[in-house]
């Protein structure tokens, strides 16, 4: 339930390279506890990514995993990673949403 | 849509400026977009053409072909006059906007590249009706060896149409211009014939200069064609004008090209005879003719010679050395140049540069050859950061053109394998393919995957989206193939959103695409086609998304998968039975729910996120068919969470469909044990609940009834419970049961019950009945409506328009909320495309005056055309409306709808509607709002760039706050970006939109990139703007680059100066944040605390609302609630006054004390200080305001002042009095004009000590000054008298005599002898005047009594008292007029009369004034006036009457 009272546990995550897809940045984020929701949205004209990405973990314990490691290394680029401030509340795509 | 443009022109009322445009063509780059140029005011800096002084300095290094030509052009121009700038400073500051551009990019990297050029030169072009020669100047100065990237016939080409254009639009070239010219043509090695351009310049009346001269000799060189340039330089010595070195260079070149090697060489001797030593290009002449020939000795022997004679050569002299022997071919020379570098600190961005031009020039192998030379980062130290190791990243630059100038699949990949090899670059196939995909070229992105895949490097499905998405975008099948074969051959499999987002969308259907796989040789089975085509079915076919599911064959699949489609589809709601059969489904079928969630809470929470998806707009369209869908999931027992349901409910509330949430409600863990009902209580009705409320109440029912009790009440609960589970055939049951017990509620309860259940006949079946129970009782607004709805659903017009005539007979009142419940039922109808219906009702409603026209309930009406594709009845539609109801509804959704069909005739029609309507203006806007919506952008841009169209606030701000409601942020981005330059547009309210966007969806990049684009348009931005985007960033844990503490409603605030200094926003440096990601954890920390803070503004405004409304006591609670709440010394003193002038002195200083103790440093204002003064004074307390006084460090207003005195007066407090006058003494307040003086003696009397007050008044009347003040005394003695203060009076009347008898003084005893008539005693004033004569005789004081009292209706008594008592002391004129003002006045109209009458026979002169007054008079009395009536009005002549007195009042005072 999207319940705003419900404590989401999400990090923010930006400075993707482009190699990344929503697949990799989940697979990544599973090391430090059990993957929600993970989006990284991508530009439809282009096919290319926005270089950001939202993960969500289902427990607090994975949000701080993945906050305390540091730097994050991933493919040989270092991810920025912080803890989304406000829980994203992603537009409603009117056309396909995408879930993943 | 350029065709419907195009047919726009033939539009009779077309606006000004749309037929021109169609026409032209627009392309700028979508970067422009929100580009902007200079607004406001930038700092003059360089807006001349001398350049050279400014940026040659900073930028001479990276600038370096130019450094020199500027220099010349500031010999040829110096002496010319430049008026045309000082006329146009705005274009000097573009001018300068635009070179700083420029400057900057040639800055960092020594050159410009070509979409920055082409983005000023449109920028310029649109900006500037007439371009300035700076600007054209700067412009062509950058067509030359600034660009490396571009070809060189290209470069002058675009140097073409630069001077092509600019001459179009009116720039007039000069001399400097023409010489810019020739040096992009030297430049770029383009072929011209000198005597040519001589001609042309000729036509154009340009004289050639020196600089002409020396170029056009420069290339004729350049061709080895010294007898031409012999012409030209006999003709230079013949003019007198001097033969520079520059000359000689080029006649070294000249011999060289020429093949006469040595006769350049001999130039050099030529040069030392003349007296010119050779410089450095000399050698660089001489070094390129010997490269030319691959001559490496003498290259060497020359260099040598270069050095001894002292003409050091540096890096970038060599470098077209370098250019030199790679064109002729001599690359074995190329090492040893290398080895002379010294890779000074300017080298790396020269040699990039160098790479470049080779590169552009075909010899991409030594440009590779001297990237690999790149002096090396590791032996470099300088150019690493201390703790940071620079991944090497050698030759991006490079391998980025190499892409770009679409160099051979073959040779790129073998760049990248050398330098992947060579370990300067990290990855370089990697970097290549990210331009090879973002520049869409296919066939190098496939051979360099191919290399990934030899370096055992991930390939991943969307490196294929870029390839994609241009294909899918032109629906083009066979190039979606193309590439998906090309994954196959790499093994990559299209994973699931790769073929839903990335194939499908090109093909018609999913089958279509399934077939063109399959065609194409590829396997159906992947996980990846299956899920794609799950999505696909759920977006198109439930029935067959079902079937499928519902196969065992069907692989788990979470339903993640393809939830978001799945939504999309059911919200079409074409298929409600296999909607519930999904629903099933999924909560049976464990296959579709994620491990360890149970599989009823997968369905709900699907529900949930189903109708969270859903607008308020698709509820109510859809209504019906939701209830449907939920009744047939109560059908098949699917059950919801009471949680889930609570959500649910909380969506619908929001919805405004809470009719809904019954039919929710009884799915709550249908088929559940009653125990699993945590907290159950009776916010949500589980329905065994009602259930067993229901059996009781009927048992209760039953149970009455035998013992013949009256149950109405009862019944009513009964049936309500019913119509609460929709249980209509048992509430009908009941009502049969209780025939005669039934009220009007239960009746009304089982009417709505009815008409939601569509049951039209059973309901009007009972409507008839109540009728025929009680005809008297009428049914309510709300009940009426619902019937209408449900006959007009059943297409039973009539009828509906029957009940509602049968409202307005019954006067049936429709409130606010009927009013809402109508529109919704005609929209409802009009989604449905009940045209005729809908507009059948609306007359109906309006013509009985049930409900007010409004567009509101107008516009359900055009959507039913909408809805039915009827675009031209639509627009009838909307004509209609206008003429009958005299309301213009918006034809915005008819015209998207027409632009969306492409009908270009109706959309012209419509354009003509509008414009004739509601005028051009507003129908620009409808059109420009109909092509940003549908996502036409440039035709949007076109009308929006219409000259003379103006910004309209309401009309852009509606369209913002549709955008930001309905999310669609593209069109709102857009109309941001097109807006730019609309006249009065509020730029900084256009920014608010979008960052208000950005807030909602918490993007704090855009929001920040925004910032930067105000800063680009020299915005400055309002508080309100910079603290919702302080927001935006702190919310993100953002630094916050700018300085917001202050308060936006801090008025004095200065916003400007805030941003200026504000330095660039901080993402650019990542650094820092990387290394401490601690602090970034307790970072949301603070946020918290600061919660109740970011609510502060809003709590103060409205507490300074309230004071400014003077509700002080409301403003009071609000600021004891609002604790915490930081206040501002202002607002607080706000709230001080208020409460002060309410008279709550207690109050007010509680409010001090807080202020104080918050803010140490508080100071009551001004205005609070004399307030308090003031209302201290009225409540008695004199004492405390004479405190305040003494506290307070400014002097009291004087009528703070004055009050206190008067009340010390009263009080009798002398040395209250005493101490004021010492305060004030000396300062501003002129002492004189105060009461200090009547109000000592006032205060004196009071006090009993009359002494005192005759030596005050006595000193005071012998004062020679006191003729000036007469307000004072009669003040004292009309206070006695009417205390009766007999004593007092014996006093002071002794002292007025003695002050008339011993000094002459008369105003005394005067005063006091018309302060005796006035208090009405006639005989001490006889008495008086017996004893002094002289008062007889004080005319002034007389008239100045009648004058007083001729203004106050009532007082002519005592003008007669006094008349008869001293009857002569004036003219009969002036007695006469105030006589005659007094009567007036009174509105004695006869006696008026008669006074007049007798004035005449009196042959006195009758003023104009009075004669004014007196033909007022008779009109008012409705007589024509029997004399001439004066014409200026009474104000007129009274200015005259006060100017005449000055006047004379100063000649008196003259002589």
């Amino acid at each position: 339930m999207a319940a705003p009272s419900k404590k989401v546990f999400e990090v923010f995550v930006t400075k993707i390279p482009w190699t990344l897809a929503g697949k990799e940045m989940r697979e990544y984020f599973a090391q430090f506890g059990p993957v929600k929701k993970c989006l990284l949205p991508f530009h439809k004209e282009t096919g290319f990514h926005k270089g950001f990405c939202w993960v969500g973990f289902t427990t607090e314990e994975g949000l701080n995993n993945a906050l305390q490691k540091d730097p994050h290394t991933l493919e040989g680029a270092k991810l920025l990673v912080q803890k989304n401030i406000r829980p994203f509340q992603g537009p409603r795509l009117s056309k396909d949403a995408e879930y993943d | 849509m350029a065709a419907l443009l195009r047919s726009s022109r033939l539009l009779k009322c077309s606006p000004l400026g749309l037929l021109q445009i169609s026409g032209t063509k627009r392309t700028g780059p979508p970067l422009r977009l929100l580009f902007s140029g200079p607004l406001g005011a930038r700092g003059t800096g360089v807006c001349s053409r001398h350049i050279s002084p400014v940026s040659g300095n900073a930028s001479s290094r990276v600038w370096p072909y130019t450094v020199g030509c500027v220099r010349n052009y500031a010999v040829a121009t110096e002496q010319k006059d430049e008026p045309s700038i000082a006329e146009r400073p705005n274009q000097a500051q573009e001018f300068d906007f635009a070179l700083a551009r420029l400057d900057s990019s040639v800055r960092r990297t020594g050159r410009i590249t070509k979409v920055q050029l082409n983005r000023i030169f449109q920028d310029i072009c649109k900006k500037a009706a007439y371009p300035s020669g700076n600007q054209a100047l700067l412009l062509l100065r950058s067509c030359g060896s600034l660009m490396p990237e571009v070809p060189l016939e290209q470069r002058t080409e675009l140097a073409h149409q630069v001077w092509e254009k600019l001459q179009e639009l009116g720039t007039v070239y000069d001399v400097s211009h023409y010489n810019a010219l020739l040096k992009v043509y030297l430049q770029n090695e383009f072929k011209f014939t000198p005597t040519d351009f001589l001609a042309k310049m000729e036509a154009a009346n340009v004289q050639p200069n020196r600089v002409t001269y020396q170029r056009l000799i420069a290339a004729y060189c350049q061709n080895g064609d010294i007898d031409g340039a012999s012409t030209i330089l006999g003709y230079m010595k013949s003019n007198d004008l001097p033969i520079t070195e520059a000359v000689f260079n080029s006649l070294v070149t000249g011999h060289a090209q020429a093949g006469d090697i040595e006769s350049a060489k001999k130039i050099l001797t030529v040069m030392e005879g003349a007296g010119i030593e050779p410089g450095p290009d000399t050698y660089v002449a001489l070094l390129n003719a010997y490269a030319e020939k691959g001559d490496l000795d003498n290259l060497k022997k020359t260099m040598e010679a270069a050095e001894s004679a002292m003409c050091s050569l540096v890096d970038r002299d060599l470098m077209p050395v370098i250019i030199t022997l790679a064109k002729a071919g001599h690359q074995e020379h190329i090492p040893h140049m290398l080895e002379r570098f010294s890779h000074e600190r300017a080298y790396v961005p020269d040699a990039m540069n160098l790479c470049l031009s080779l590169t552009t020039q075909g010899l991409e192998d030594t440009a590779f050859y001297i990237l690999k030379n790149f002096p090396s980062l590791q032996n470099n130290p300088s150019l690493q950061s201390k703790d940071t190791i620079i991944e090497p990243h050698l030759g991006h630059f490079l391998l980025r053109h190499c892409v770009n100038i679409d160099m051979s699949p073959e040779k790129i990949c073998r760049f990248c394998k050398e330098l992947q090899e060579s370990k300067l670059n990290t990855e370089p196939v990697i970097f290549t393919l990210n331009v090879a995909l973002e520049t869409q070229k296919t066939a190098l992105s496939l051979a360099l995957m191919k290399m990934l895949k030899e370096l055992d490097l991930p390939i991943r499905p969307h490196f294929f989206w870029p390839l994609l998405s241009p294909h899918v975008k032109d629906r083009n099948q066979a190039g979606v193939v193309e590439v998906l074969k090309s994954m196959h051959d790499l093994k990559i499999e299209p994973d699931s959103e790769t073929l839903t987002h990335y194939v499908y969308p090109a093909f018609t259907d999913v089958e279509a695409a399934r077939e063109a796989l399959k065609d194409a040789g590829m396997s159906l089975e992947s996980e990846g086609i299956f899920a794609a085509q799950v999505r696909s079915l759920a977006l198109n076919n439930l029935a067959e998304l079902h079937t499928m599911l519902s196969d065992p064959s069907c692989p788990v699949t979470d339903l993640s998968v393809f939830r978001g489609s799945l939504i999309v589809g059911f919200k079409k709601f074409s298929d409600v039975e296999s909607m519930v059969k999904i629903i099933e489904l999924l909560s049976k079928d464990p296959r579709f729910s994620r491990e360890g969630k149970e599989m009823h809470n997968t369905s709900a929470f699907f529900l949930y996120h189903f109708i969270d998806h859903m607008s308020e707009k698709e509820v109510h369209a859809n209504k019906d068919k939701l209830r449907k869908f939920f009744n047939q999931l109560k059908d098949q027992k699917i059950s919801v969470t009471p949680n889930i349901y609570r959500g649910i409910r909380r969506l619908l509330d929001s919805y405004q469909a809470s009719e809904l949430v019954k039919d929710v409600g009884a799915l709550v863990n249908h088929g559940l044990e009653s125990d699993a009902l945590p907290g159950s209580g009776p916010e949500y009705a589980p329905e065994k609940k009602i259930g067993s409320r229901v059996y009781a109440l009927e048992k209760k029912l039953a149970k009455r009834k035998s013992e013949n009790q009256p149950l109405g009440f009862m019944l009513k609960q009964a049936i309500q419970s019913h119509a609460a589970e929709d249980n209509l055939v048992r509430a009908l049951e009941l009502k049969q049961e209780y025939e005669d017990e039934m009220l009007l509620p239960a009746y009304a309860t089982l009417i709505g019950l009815c008409c939601r259940l569509n049951n039209v006949e059973e309901a009007l079946n009972l409507k008839r009945e109540l009728t025929r129970k009680d005809s008297s009782v009428t049914l309510d607004g709300n009940k009426y409506i619902s019937l209408v709805n449900s006959l007009a659903k059943k297409d039973r017009i009539e009828e509906a328009v029957d009940l509602l005539k049968e409202m307005k007979e019954r006067e049936v009142v429709l409130t606010d909320k009927n009013n809402t419940q109508l529109f919704h039922m005609l929209f409802s109808l009009a989604n449905n495309g009940a045209a005729s219906t809908v507009e059948r009702l609306q007359d109906s409603i309006f013509t009985l005056g049930l409900a007010k026209p409004t567009t509101l309930l107008l516009s359900p009406l055009i959507t039913a055309y909408i809805k039915n594709e009827d675009l031209s009845g639509a627009l009838e539609a909307a004509s209609r409306c206008l003429k009958l109801y005299n309301h213009m509804v918006p034809v915005h959704g008819i015209m998207v709808a027409m632009v969306e069909k492409g009908d270009a005739d109706l959309l012209q029609k419509a354009m003509e509607f509008a414009s004739n309507e509601r005028g051009e203006m507003a129908m620009m806007f409808d059109l420009f709002f109909a092509f940003l919506q549908t996502g036409r952008y440039r035709e949007a841009r076109r009308i929006i760039e219409t000259p003379g169209l103006r910004a309209r606030t309401t009309r852009i701000s509606w369209f913002a706050a549709k955008c930001i409601n309905s999310n669609q942020i593209e069109p709102l981005e857009q109309m941001v970006g097109m807006t730019e330059k609309l006249f009065e547009c509020d730029r900084d309210e256009m920014y608010s939109y979008l960052l208000k966007h950005y807030e909602v969806t918490n993007e704090w990049q855009k929001a920040v990139a925004l910032w930067t684009k105000m800063q680009e348009e020299n915005l400055i931005p309002r508080d309100g703007t910079l603290l919702l985007l302080a927001k935006i960033l702190k919310n993100n844990g953002q630094e916050v680059p700018f300085d917001v503490s202050k308060m936006w409603y801090q008025e004095e605030a200065p916003p400007a100066e805030v941003k200026r200094e504000a330095p660039t926003p901080k993402i650019e440096a990542p650094t820092p944040k990387i290394e401490a990601p601690t602090p970034k954890i307790e970072a949301p920390k603070p946020k918290v605390e600061e919660g109740p803070s970011s609510k502060d503004p809003s709590l103060q405004s409205p507490i300074i609302a309230l004071c400014k409304k003077n509700r002080a006591q409301e403003a009071l609670t609000m600021f004891k609630e609002a604790k915490d709440s930081p206040f501002n010394a202002k607002s607080f003193n706000l709230l001080i006054c208020v409460l002060l002038s309410e008279g709550s002195i207690k109050d007010a200083m509680a409010v001090k004390d807080i202020a104080t103790s918050r803010i140490p440093e508080f100071q009551m204002s001004h205005a609070a200080n004399d307030l308090y003064i003031i209302t201290t004074t009225l409540k008695g307390q004199a004492n405390d305001a004479l405190e305040r006084m003494k506290q307070a460090d400014h002097m009291p207003s004087k009528l703070a002042l004055t009050r206190l005195v008067q009340a010390l007066g009263n009080s009798g407090n002398v040395s209250g009095i005493q101490e004021v006058e010492e305060l004030i003494k000396g300062k501003v307040v002129n002492l004189a004009t105060m009461p200090v003086v009547t109000r000592t003696a006032i205060a004196h009397i009071k006090s009993g000590d009359l002494e005192g007050a005759t030596e005050v008044l006595e000193a005071f009347y012998t004062n020679p000054d006191c003729e000036s003040q007469p307000q004072g005394m009669p003040y004292v003695f009309n206070m006695i008298l009417e205390d009766n203060n007999e004593e007092a009076l014996d006093k002071l009347s002794a002292m007025a005599e003695r002050l008339a008898n011993q000094f002459a003084r008369y105003r005394p005893v005067s005063d006091l002898f018309l302060e005796l008539l006035d208090a009405d005693k006639v005989e001490d004033a006889k008495f008086m005047l017996a004893r002094n004569n002289a008062v007889a005789e004080q005319t002034d004081t007389l008239v100045a009594y009648l004058f007083r009292k001729s203004r106050i209706p009532g007082q002519l008594g005592k003008i007669e008292t006094l008349l008869s008592l001293i009857p002569d002391f004036a003219e009969k004129d002036v007695v006469n007029k105030h006589v005659m003002r007094c009567h007036i006045n009174d509105k004695d109209f006869s006696s008026a009369k008669a006074l007049y009458e007798e004035w005449q026979k009196s042959g006195g002169e009758i003023d104009t004034v009075s004669l004014k007054r007196l033909a007022v008079m008779y009109r008012m009395f409705g007589e024509t006036v029997p004399f001439n009536e004066p014409r200026e009005s009474i104000r007129f002549f009274e200015l005259k009457e006060k100017a005449q007195k000055k006047e004379k009042a100063q000649k008196e005072a003259e002589t």
